[in-house]
């Protein structure tokens, strides 16, 4: 034992050094970085757990946005069709209508002018009754022979044609 | 080749690679055969046991003790560094601590079971064992450490060989006196470590050069014939006022004096004459804490007694201890054996683990001090760099035998006990 320097002083020396040691590393760094490993080891299983469970989230909104696109549009198909046959509609409607307008209007005119017709063919009788009286009154005035009376005759109608025409 | 001489930038360093190396070997232990060697350091005397350098009051300071807790201040520097402040993004010393620490705990739970934390309870030691033996390795082959140090005189060193002797004559003759027993002592110290050498100091330098042969032998230090002891030695046991004694006087003297007194014959059968130079030896102020076998021993026990209480705690009293202690009657005599035999086995494991690390570090010390020797200046770079890998293998080996030891002392032996009710 002398031989190779064991003292039980020196032995208990180096012994209970090393144990300060340990005990001073396990307080300054081993206590410390342990419990930030598992603390850390916990954070990131969570952290891990948490982005599973917005994967799966966001999975299951992806699918429910699509069916919501999915019936939109066969909302907005139906409304489109819906449309087209209200204007297709309308358009007839207006078409009947305009032909109906057109027609009612014709016959309008169509009665004015008989109206007018009438109206016309009315005044001329009346003036040539009237003319025939004038030509009548001037045949009695001068007048005897059947002779000059049918050129008489002739002159006030060919006056009266003048005459209107003027 | 051609490459080499193209360049002048290499040139230069290969040619200062050949010059250094032929200095060195020119300085060293082979240039010593042809007249040269100037540069070799001398081989110092090498001390299994570590030295003292101090006294704490009486409590003596062994120079590796000091570098135990230099090294065990650095090391906690750096874990104070690393602890104060955790964060979770690491950052600085945290990240070395925190590499060094998560390897051990990924080993740890591989060996213990690969469970995660099944290992958790070897960590702390086990990561301690390692840090602290690598850093008190690394240390210890600092430049200065074991090379820079005080003159032990002559008279130190007779003091303290005296001592051992002057017990075996009082054993031998109790009836002789004190001064009796100091002088006989004194003798016979002469007589057994006469070619004991010594080195001759310049001044506060331990010269460099010719290395070994150099050394001078107590007796040029100390001058006496045989002749002379044996009238001395008689005369001493006779008891007649022999410190009164011409010859015994001038021993003293001499011892005191501590110079070397004549020329001698070194082992190179040149003639060395250093009369007048102080001769002593080289006590190092610092030697690396695990070429003490305090330090490895006082790591083994703390090793090895946590191994067994790990076992305790896993198994129980009867539980552990039943692999030692067996009964011979109810599980045979043979059981009994093998079990005073696991118990000479924790021992055996102790002594293995002091003597693994004492004798790796020491040799390597020894390595570096005998490279000083024979290649003196460049021949110490790549065992610096050997040490430094030895140093941490060492330390990995030390940890990880306590590691194994430990699981298997937690492991149940339950297949050892089915069996012997088997029977």
């Amino acid at each position: 034992m002398d031989a190779l320097g064991i003292t039980v002083q020196q032995l208990l020396t180096q012994l209970v050094s090393f144990l300060i040691l340990f005990f001073l590393l396990y307080k300054l760094a081993y206590g410390p970085i342990m419990g930030m490993l598992d603390s850390r080891a916990q954070k990131i299983k969570d952290s891990l757990e948490a982005a599973e469970t917005a994967r799966l989230e966001a999975a299951s909104s992806a699918e429910r946005v699509e069916a919501e696109i999915a019936a939109a549009r066969v909302e907005g198909q139906k409304i489109v069709a819906e449309a087209r046959d209200a204007a297709s509609k309308l358009r007839e409607q207006e078409q009947d209508r305009a032909r109906s307008d057109v027609e009612s209007m014709i016959e309008r005119a169509r009665t004015e002018i008989a109206r007018e017709k009438e109206a016309a063919v009315e005044e001329v009788r009346k003036e040539f009754a009237g003319l025939a009286i004038t030509a009548a009154e001037r045949i009695v005035e001068g007048s005897l022979d059947a002779k000059s009376h049918s050129s008489l005759i002739d002159k006030v109608l060919e006056d009266g044609i003048g005459e209107r025409k003027n | 080749m051609g490459k080499l001489l193209s360049s002048p930038k290499l040139l230069a360093i290969a040619i200062a690679g050949i010059v250094a190396l032929l200095v060195s070997v020119a300085g060293g232990a082979l240039g010593a055969s042809f007249g040269l060697g100037q540069l070799g350091g001398p081989i110092p005397f090498i001390s299994i046991p570590a030295e003292r350098v101090a006294y704490i009051g009486s409590y003596p300071l062994l120079n590796s003790t000091i570098m135990f807790w230099f090294g065990g201040i650095i090391l906690l520097f750096v874990a104070w560094r690393a602890g104060r402040n955790v964060k979770d993004v690491p950052a600085g010393w945290q990240n070395f601590m925190e590499a060094i620490y998560e390897f051990f705990s990924g080993t740890v739970d591989g060996v213990a079971g690969g469970e995660p934390k099944s290992g958790r309870r070897f960590l702390a030691l086990v990561s301690t064992i390692f840090l602290v033996v690598v850093i008190i390795n690394w240390v210890g082959i600092l430049p200065g450490v074991g090379s820079v140090g005080r003159i032990e005189t002559v008279e130190e060193w007779v003091h303290h060989h005296i001592h051992d002797l002057e017990e075996l004559v009082h054993d031998e003759h109790p009836e002789y006196s004190d001064e009796q027993v100091h002088g006989l002592a004194l003798v016979h110290l002469l007589e057994e470590h006469g070619a004991d050498t010594f080195v001759a100091f310049h001044g506060i330098w331990v010269p460099l050069g010719n290395g070994e042969q150099k050394r001078v032998p107590l007796n040029k230090i100390v001058t006496f014939t045989s002749d002379e002891l044996h009238k001395l030695e008689d005369k001493i046991k006779v008891g007649d006022k022999f410190y009164e004694d011409a010859v015994y006087q001038r021993i003293e003297h001499d011892i005191h004096e501590g110079v070397v007194k004549e020329v001698f014959i070194g082992g190179d059968d040149n003639e060395y004459d250093f009369r007048g130079k102080t001769a002593g030896l080289l006590v190092p102020y610092l030697r690396g804490a695990s070429t003490d076998i305090n330090t490895t021993l006082g790591i083994a026990i703390v090793a090895m007694f946590t191994v067994q209480i790990w076992g305790f705690r896993a198994l129980g009293v009867r539980g552990y201890g039943g692999k030692f202690v067996v009964n011979p009657i109810k599980q045979g005599p043979i059981s009994t054996f093998v079990g005073i035999l696991e118990g000479f086995g924790e021992l055996t494991r102790t002594m293995s683990f002091t003597f693994r690390l004492f004798g790796n570090m020491f040799a390597g010390e020894i390595l570096l001090i005998a490279m000083a020797f024979l290649l003196p200046l460049i021949g110490i770079i790549p065992f610096m760099g050997l040490e430094l890998f030895v140093g941490v293998i060492q330390a990995y080996i030390f940890a990880m035998l306590t590691l194994v030891f430990g699981v298997m002392a937690v492991a149940s032996h339950g297949d050892h006990d089915s069996h012997a009710e088997d029977h």
